[in-house]
C-alpha cells in the first residue's frame, strides 16, 4: 500500500514510517500541513495518517480541505487530546478513524490495514471458513472438524468479526469498539478474558490453534 | 401575586419604607405629645386662675345675704355644664345652679335639669368658706378633653397618609426592582450552570444601582469566559506538549523491545517501564477528560440513551473478568430506561464503577448493577458486599486524586470516582455513597429524559 504520514514530531514520524515500511508499505513522511496538502493532491494514497496538531495547516483543516476537493482517501487521525468531543470533531471533519497518543505501533498498523480494506469488500457470504472451522451465519451454527460448538451470542460475534477480517490483526480496542460498540479503555483485561473463553471452545479441544495472539497488538485468524 | 407578597415584603425598598414609617410615627408622636402636654398645662393654669378670680369676686360680697343673692343671680345666667356655682349658706340653705354631692366614688355634680340630673365630665373645683357658709366654684375641663381629641385627630391625619405613601411607593419600587433582581438571578444561575456566555445586559431604564450590579456581573462573566477559554487552551497545549514526549518514550521503549539481545532482567525492566507508562497515560487521559468535562458544555450532543441495555452490555463485558477474579457480577435486567446523555460517557461511568468495585473488594465479593426508577428519576447503582467505605470518607472518595489509605497498594490513580462525579454532574445527576451493610452502594440519580 501507499501511505502518507503527516506528523510534525520527528521521533514519532520516523518510527511510524519505519514500522510501516518494514511491513512492506511504501511510505511518504511530511512534517507540516501544507506539504501534506500538496503531497496528497499530487499523488494517490491508500491511507492518510494525520496528526491533528500540525504547523501551518492543522490536521482537521487538511482533511476537510481534501474532502471538499473530492478526495476520499481514508484518513486516520492521531491526536493528543482524545476526548469524546475531539473524536466527534475529527470524524465530522471527514476522518475515518481516530487514534489517541501515545499509541502502540500494533494498534496503528491494525487500524491502517482495516481502513485500507474497509470500503471495497462488503462480504455477502452466508458461511465463513477458517481451516476446519465453518460458521453458518443463517442458522447461527459453528462447527469445527464436524463437531458443533456451543457459543454464547457474544462469543459468536467475536468469532464472526475475526473470520470476516481473516489475516488482519484486530486489537483489543478495535474489538471493543466494533463488537461491543464501546469506546472506552478498560483498566482490566476484559477483552482477553472473553477471547480466552472463546478459545476454550474453539481451539482447546483441537490440535491446531486458529485464534492467534499477535504480541503487542491483538488477535488474528490466519487466512 | 399573593404567593409573591411575603417575598416582596422582605425586599430592601419595603424594609426602608417600614423603617421610615416607624421613625416618622415616633417623631410625630413625640412632637404632638409635647405640644399637647404644654397646651394642656397652660389651659389648666388658665382655668385655675379663672377659679381664683371668680372666688375673689364672690369674696368681695359684704355679707352672707349679699353673697347668696350674688350666687343666685350668677347661677341664673350660667350653664352648669361650663361653670358650677354652689353655695351652702350659714342658714344651711343651698344656692347655685348645681349641687356638689359626695359619695364613695368621689364628687358628683347634680343639677335640677330634668332627665339628666348628674353632669358627666371632669371639673376643676375650688371651695372656700365665705360669709359663714361654703362656696364651691367648679369649671368644666371639657375644653381640655376636646383638645385631646383634636390632637389625636391631627396625629391620625398626619400618620395615615405617611404610612400609605411610604408603603405604596416602597411596594412599587420593590415590584419594579423585583423583575430586575429576577433577571440578575436567572443570569447568575445560567453562569453557575457553566454557560458562561450568559449576560444580564441591564436596559437604560433600570434603577442605577441595579444597572451597576448588572453590568459588573457582565464584566465578571466576560472575564470568567476569557479565563476559561485560556485554561482550555493551556490544557490542550499541555496535552500536546506532554503527549509528544510521552509518545517518544513509548517509541523508544518499543524500539528497545524489538532487540533480540535483551537478557531477561532487562526485559523485565522494560515491561515495568511500559506498565508505568500505561499508568501515566491513563492518569493523564483522566485528568484531561475531567478538565474538559468540567469546563465544556457537550450537552448539545446529548441524545436519549437506554441505560438498562448499556448496563447489561457492561455486565456482560466484565462478567468473565469478574469471574476470573473470583467475584460474582450480576445485573438486574429491566425494560429499557432512557436518560438524556452521551452514550460514551455514560459507559465510562459504568466501566469505572464496575472496575472500582472489582479492584477494591476481595475475591468472593458480590457486585450488583441495577437500573431502575424512583418516581420520575432514573437510578443507576453499583452495590458490592465488600469492606465498604467509612462514612467520613464517602464524600472524599469522589474528589480528585483522593485515595483511601488501604487502597494505596492497589493500582489506580484515584481519578475513577472523580471522573464518575464529573460525568454525573454534566448529566444533571447526583452521586451518593451509602452503606450496603456490608459493602458500598454507589447510586446515581438522573433526571427523567424529556419526551
Amino acid at each position: 500500500m501507499k501511505l502518507l504520514v503527516v506528523e510534525d514530531d520527528n521521533t514519532t514520524g520516523t518510527y511510524i514510517a519505519r514500522g510501516l515500511r518494514e511491513e512492506g508499505h511504501s511510505v511518504d513522511l511530511v512534517t507540516n500541513g501544507r506539504d501534506a496538502l500538496i503531497q496528497a493532491t499530487a499523488s494517490h494514497y491508500d491511507v492518510l495518517i494525520v496528526d491533528r496538531m500540525l504547523p501551518q495547516l492543522d490536521g482537521l483543516t487538511l482533511v476537510k480541505t481534501l474532502r471538499g476537493a473530492g478526495n476520499q482517501t481514508p484518513a486516520l487521525f492521531l491526536t493528543s487530546l482524545g476526548s469524546v468531543q475531539d473524536r466527534i470533531e475529527g470524524l465530522t471533519a471527514g476522518g475515518d478513524d481516530y487514534l489517541t497518543k501515545p499509541f502502540a505501533y500494533g494498534e496503528l498498523s491494525a487500524r491502517v490495514a482495516a481502513l485500507a480494506r474497509r470500503a471495497p469488500t462488503i462480504e455477502q457470504e452466508t458461511t465463513l471458513h477458517a481451516g476446519d472451522l465453518v460458521m453458518d451465519l443463517l442458522r447461527r451454527r459453528v462447527t469445527r472438524a464436524g463437531v458443533e460448538l456451543s457459543l454464547l451470542p457474544r462469543e459468536f460475534a467475536i468469532l464472526e468479526h475475526l473470520l470476516r477480517r481473516k489475516g488482519r490483526v484486530q486489537t483489543r480496542t478495535m474489538l471493543l469498539e466494533e463488537v461491543w460498540d464501546i469506546s472506552f479503555e478498560p483498566m482490566t483485561n476484559v477483552v482477553e478474558t472473553h477471547i480466552s473463553r472463546l478459545r476454550a471452545k474453539v481451539d482447546r479441544p483441537f490440535k491446531t490453534e486458529l485464534i492467534k495472539t499477535v504480541r503487542g497488538a491483538g488477535y488474528r485468524i490466519d487466512a | 401575586m399573593t404567593a409573591r407578597l411575603p417575598a416582596i415584603l422582605r425586599t430592601t425598598p419595603i424594609r426602608l419604607a417600614l423603617v421610615l414609617v416607624a421613625v416618622f410615627s415616633v417623631v410625630s408622636l413625640l412632637s404632638l405629645g409635647a405640644t399637647y402636654f404644654i397646651t394642656q398645662r397652660s389651659f389648666d393654669q388658665a382655668i385655675r386662675a379663672d377659679l381664683t378670680q371668680d372666688m375673689a369676686g364672690f369674696a368681695s360680697a359684704p355679707g352672707p345675704r349679699a353673697l347668696s343673692q350674688l350666687v343666685e343671680a350668677e347661677s341664673r345666667v350660667t350653664d352648669p355644664a361650663r361653670l358650677v356655682l354652689s353655695y351652702l349658706g350659714p342658714d344651711l340653705r343651698h344656692y347655685g345652679n348645681a349641687v356638689v354631692a359626695r359619695d364613695d366614688e368621689g364628687y358628683h355634680i347634680i343639677t335640677d335639669i330634668p332627665d339628666s340630673p348628674q353632669i358627666e365630665g371632669d371639673y376643676m373645683a375650688l371651695t372656700a368658706s365665705l360669709g359663714g357658709g361654703q362656696l364651691t366654684i367648679a369649671r368644666s375641663l371639657d375644653e381640655i378633653a376636646a383638645l385631646r381629641e383634636v390632637f389625636l385627630r391631627v396625629l391620625g391625619l398626619t400618620l395615615i397618609p405617611t404610612i400609605l405613601i411610604a408603603l405604596g411607593s416602597g411596594l412599587f419600587i420593590a415590584r419594579r426592582s423585583a423583575e430586575h433582581v429576577t433577571t440578575i438571578g436567572r443570569t447568575l444561575d445560567t453562569l453557575t450552570g457553566g454557560r458562561l456566555e450568559a449576560r444580564v445586559r441591564p436596559a437604560p431604564n433600570w434603577p442605577p444601582d441595579l444597572a451597576t450590579i448588572g453590568s459588573r456581573i457582565d464584566t465578571m462573566a466576560a472575564a470568567q469566559q476569557a479565563a476559561t477559554a485560556a485554561i482550555r487552551q493551556v490544557s490542550s497545549d499541555i496535552a500536546h506538549d506532554l503527549k509528544t514526549p510521552i509518545q517518544r518514550v513509548a517509541v523508544h521503549l518499543a524500539e528497545l523491545a524489538e532487540r533480540d539481545t535483551l537478557d531477561p532482567p532487562a526485559r523485565q525492566a522494560l515491561d515495568k517501564a511500559n506498565d508505568e507508562l500505561d499508568g501515566i497515560v491513563a492518569t493523564f487521559h483522566a485528568l484531561l477528560q475531567i478538565a474538559q468535562i468540567e469546563t465544556g458544555s457537550p450537552k448539545a450532543g446529548f441524545a436519549p440513551v437506554d441505560l438498562a441495555t448499556l448496563a447489561a452490555d457492561f455486565c456482560e463485558l466484565y462478567e468473565p473478568a469478574a469471574d476470573d477474579a473470583g467475584h460474582v457480577l450480576t445485573c438486574e435486567n429491566t425494560a429499557p430506561i432512557r436518560v438524556l446523555g452521551d452514550r460514551g460517557l455514560l459507559g465510562q461511568i459504568l466501566g469505572n464503577l464496575i472496575e472500582n468495585a472489582l479492584r477494591h473488594t476481595p475475591a468472593g465479593t458480590d457486585i450488583r448493577v441495577a437500573v431502575g426508577r424512583d418516581g420520575p428519576d432514573v437510578i443507576l447503582s453499583v452495590t458490592d458486599s465488600g469492606p465498604g467505605v467509612p462514612e467520613e470518607e464517602r464524600d472524599l472518595v469522589l474528589r480528585r486524586l483522593y485515595r483511601m489509605d488501604r487502597s494505596r497498594t492497589s493500582p489506580g490513580a484515584g481519578l475513577g470516582l472523580n471522573l464518575v462525579a464529573s460525568i454525573a454532574t454534566l448529566h444533571g445527576a447526583t452521586v451518593t455513597l451509602t452503606d450496603a451493610a456490608p459493602g458500598l452502594r454507589i447510586a446515581l440519580r438522573f433526571p427523567p429524559a424529556p419526551h
